[in-house]
């Protein structure tokens, strides 16, 4: 692979994941019974022999710092590889924190500069995807581009959400790109940005130099639009699976189109890697599955300790199922408790939960997601991660419990707490 | 610990573990789904503080080689932490094998010294499973003044034949011991842990020329009065019998053995040669039946299986049913396949509608009468069962066995199948 430089843009908390983003940035967000979101386009990253890696990062980066570690788990330490995590620094102006894609790119042009690539590809570290960026480069070479975003085609309806690209017909990889638009009201293609950027290194100096110092942020909304015009823009069109998780609801179906086996969506077929060191993951024992254990439809790690029952359910490792409890279309992760006769249902509980004997999450008679494959955000509950779930308390459905409640703080947090029936 | 060295004595044969250690040693043998045997005394030996560790190989050390690595995964390969592999090496006359454990011992003498600051040398054995702080033994060395301590636990009667016997006095010297006696004296066995002092171990390879510890350098230790037994009652299995090794498997299954892999921080090298990328979680169908079982990651599961240990990327087919067996890495279990009381070595295929572990178990094995019993078959690495065999008890299909070696559709109980040249000899 030719020099290439890659900035993974992993920093951003995303609102509408509501306490799951509470103390990780997006990209360090759990998915799969095993993976953070980030593993994937690492894993594209190293599978695409693209080596180095610089990864601005601003929102509470411990986690994901603590998951990326060296970069050996994608084999980017050593001697020709090079992985970076690169915090906001103060500079020039009395607040240097990122203000979006662009930003963040422009305050690390040192960073950059130093790398001396030929080319940057600029990726968003919080898409579930398998792609070759070998073709997205050669696609660019034979273009002679000067810069390329990649596309994927969407359904109309959903395109307004999207930023959309007008590009040049004819051929099938792509085309020039002749408009683009930030989320428009009112569309006129099905061309999604995927936020993935491949610019030539003179270029980017070029319109760094330019627009570093104006009111240029990110690079769908202000810069784009702005340069298509006055460098070979090209975009490149992209037709693998592509998931996204920018709110509860796709979060949660994405997750569980994991159990659908003929999804196109299979880490085990991309040979996704993960940080097996983080958590200690690599020194769990297998799963153990008790006599009266009963396991449907879901998916199970080393360390798992199951008991109870377990249908349509994603369990990360170390996930405890207590005996006569039940966990239904949920996903339960890293190192969460489920003790005796709780019961879940359309719950996503975050790491180091304890949901104590007794306690009811969700609504226990709703029919199953896999029947209908309809879901509501207000029927996901959501409880944020070391939160200990009260004994025989009732969680109703779409609440979101806040991360790091104690049975005493519990119950001020006015979650509608059952008669003590034990 | 840092006055103490550590050698760990892995160049065990397995000779009686049949097709499991016909292509690799003892401690390299799998155990529990993610584990290898080696583990427990390298987690052990970590756990314990031994900060400078040196392990013996000879017999087919590859796999244990490829394993080990550096010794990363149970914090070693650091500045203040080594591990060594010493495989026999050529001296003074063309090949200098090890001819026993203690020769083993006494051709890495200069590794064990060249910490002038040791003065106390464990000698562990890469067999067991066990969980053991070594600590306990050197501290109970050194509070005796022993210049030879055993770790010893109580056997059976009928088994005490296997070990080393002693028998101790109210201090736990050691005053008569006999190496695999016919008619044992007592019931305390020795493990195959050793503890040493420098200058005592020295002294020993300059008046023993013997090669074995127990057969020489222990006979000659307790007449001198310097040996001790250290008594240890904590889970420990030798493994050395396909039978024995198939019930400390099933151990896993039963919360009241004492056997707890993860209590233990017991590690293994979880990386995996074969693939580039992790393997995932394991999926469980909807038409599935697990019950108290051991099920590692990468495995896709549409079957039952029970009673059983199942190891990394396993595929169970629709309809097959797995009960009291153990199943290694990445082997497939085709459709309605029916598996009772079967050891699946790694890679295996079993053909849709096979039947292993049917009929009765009251024929031993024909060419190996030795190896198997209570009912147990096992199919070597690498071999593929054709679809709808039906194969008995104590059956022994051979490593790398293709479907054309099969010549009908029904292997009898006792019956071995498969022509790959391999020493099983004992």
């Amino acid at each position: 692979m030719e020099n290439i430089l890659a900035m993974i843009l992993a920093g951003g908390r995303v609102n509408q994941l509501d306490v799951l983003t509470e103390n990780r940035p997006k990209s360090a967000l759990p998915f799969g019974g095993l993976y953070r979101v980030i593993d994937f386009p690492l894993s594209n990253l190293m599978y695409s022999g693209i080596r180095r890696i610089g990864i601005p990062s601003q929102y509470r980066p411990f986690s994901l710092m603590n998951h990326i570690g060296d970069g050996s788990a994608w084999d980017m330490s050593g001697r020709n590889s090079s992985l970076h995590i690169l915090p906001p620094f103060k500079g020039h102006r009395p607040s240097d924190w990122y203000q979006g894609s662009a930003d963040a790119i422009f305050q690390n042009m040192d960073y950059i500069k130093n790398m001396r690539p030929e080319k940057v590809l600029i990726l968003s570290g919080d898409h579930i995807y398998n792609m070759d960026y070998t073709r997205l480069v050669k696609f660019h070479n034979e273009a002679d581009a000067e810069v390329t975003v990649a596309f994927k085609e969407v359904p109309f309806d959903q395109a307004t959400r999207f930023g959309l690209g007008e590009i040049q017909a004819g051929k099938r990889e792509g085309g020039r790109l002749l408009s683009y638009a930030e989320k428009p009201d009112y569309p006129t293609g099905t061309n999604a940005s995927l936020t993935i950027y491949l610019f030539n290194f003179e270029t980017l100096l070029s319109i760094y130099e330019e627009f570093a110092n104006g009111r240029t942020f990110d690079f769908g909304k202000d810069l784009i639009p702005e340069i298509l015009d006055r460098y070979r823009t090209y975009g490149y069109k992209f037709d693998g699976y592509w998931g996204y998780t920018n709110s509860i609801v796709e979060y949660y179906r994405t997750n569980m189109s994991l159990l659908q086996r003929d999804s196109e969506l299979a880490p085990d077929k991309w040979q996704v890697k993960t940080n097996l060191r983080n958590r200690n993951l690599a020194d769990r024992e297998p799963a153990i599955i008790g006599k009266q254990a009963r396991i449907k439809n879901s998916l199970i790690y080393n360390g798992c300790k199951i008991y109870g029952s377990v249908e349509n359910s994603i369990l990360f490792p170390g996930s405890y199922v207590g005996p006569d409890s039940q966990v239904r279309d949920s996903i339960i992760m890293f190192d969460s408790r489920v003790q005796e006769k709780a019961r879940i249902n359309q719950a996503i509980v975050d790491a180091d939960v304890r949901v104590e004997t007794g306690a009811s999450i969700g609504s226990q008679d709703s029919t199953s997601f896999f029947e209908t494959e309809d879901i509501h955000e207000d029927g996901i509950v959501l409880v944020g991660q070391r939160t200990v779930v009260p004994a025989f308390s009732a969680i109703a459905p779409g609440k979101k419990v806040q991360p790091n409640l104690l049975n005493g703080s519990f119950a001020m947090h006015n979650y509608e707490i059952k008669e003590f029936i034990g | 610990m840092n006055k103490t060295a550590g050698l760990l004595l892995a160049g065990g044969v397995g000779s009686r573990l049949g097709v499991l250690a016909s292509l690799r040693t003892k401690p390299a043998v799998p155990f529990g789904g993610i584990y290898r045997i080696i583990d427990f005394a390298l987690s052990n030996a970590a756990n314990s503080g031994i900060d400078h560790l040196g392990i013996l190989t000879q017999y087919k050390p590859l796999s244990l080689m490829d394993h080990i690595g550096v010794g990363k995964d149970w914090g070693y390969g650091s500045r203040l932490r080594s591990l060594k592999i010493l495989p026999p090496r050529t001296g003074e006359k063309d090949s200098d094998w090890y001819k026993g454990t203690a020769d083993a011992v006494r051709q890495n003498m200069e590794y064990v010294t060249q910490n002038p600051d040791c003065d106390t040398l464990v000698i562990l054995s890469g067999d067991h499973i066990y969980q053991m702080d070594y600590r306990e033994i050197v501290a109970f060395h050194k509070a005796r003044g022993a210049k030879l301590t055993l770790a010893t636990r109580e056997v059976a009667i009928e088994d005490a034949h296997h070990f080393g016997i002693a028998k101790v006095n109210s201090e736990n010297k050691i005053v008569e011991w006999a190496e695999k006696p016919r008619k044992p004296k007592s019931t305390l066995a020795s493990m195959g842990i050793y503890v040493f002092s420098i200058d005592f171990i020295k002294e020993a390879f300059r008046e023993i020329k013997g090669t074995d510890f127990g057969m020489d350098i222990i006979p000659w230790a307790c007449e001198l009065g310097h040996a001790y037994a250290f008594p240890f009652s904590g889970y420990w299995r030798d493994v050395g019998t396909l039978k024995s090794y198939w019930s400390a498997n099933i151990d896993l299954l039963d919360a009241n053995s004492g056997l707890h892999l993860e209590d233990w921080k017991i590690y293994t090298n979880s990386r995996d040669d074969t693939r580039l990328g992790d393997r995932p979680p394991s999926f469980v169908g909807r038409d599935c039946e697990v019950k108290n079982s051991v099920v590692s990651q990468g495995c896709e599961i549409n079957g039952c299986i029970e009673n059983s240990i199942i190891s990394p990327g396993v595929t169970v087919q629709h309809g097959a049913s797995i009960k009291n067996s153990i199943i290694m890495d990445a082997c497939t279990i085709g459709a309605d396949a029916q598996l009772d009381r079967v050891i699946l070595d790694k890679n295996v295929t079993i053909g849709d509608g096979v039947s292993i572990g049917e009929g009765t178990d009251d024929v031993l094995n024909r060419e190996y009468p030795d190896f198997l019993e209570s009912g147990i078959s096992i199919v070597g690495k690498g071999s593929h069962v054709p679809g709808k065999c039906r194969i008995g008890k104590h059956c022994i299909i051979k490593p790398f066995t293709p479907t054309s070696s099969f010549q009908s559709n029904t292997i009898e109980g006792g019956e071995t199948v498969g022509a790959v040249p391999h020493e099983y000899s004992t």
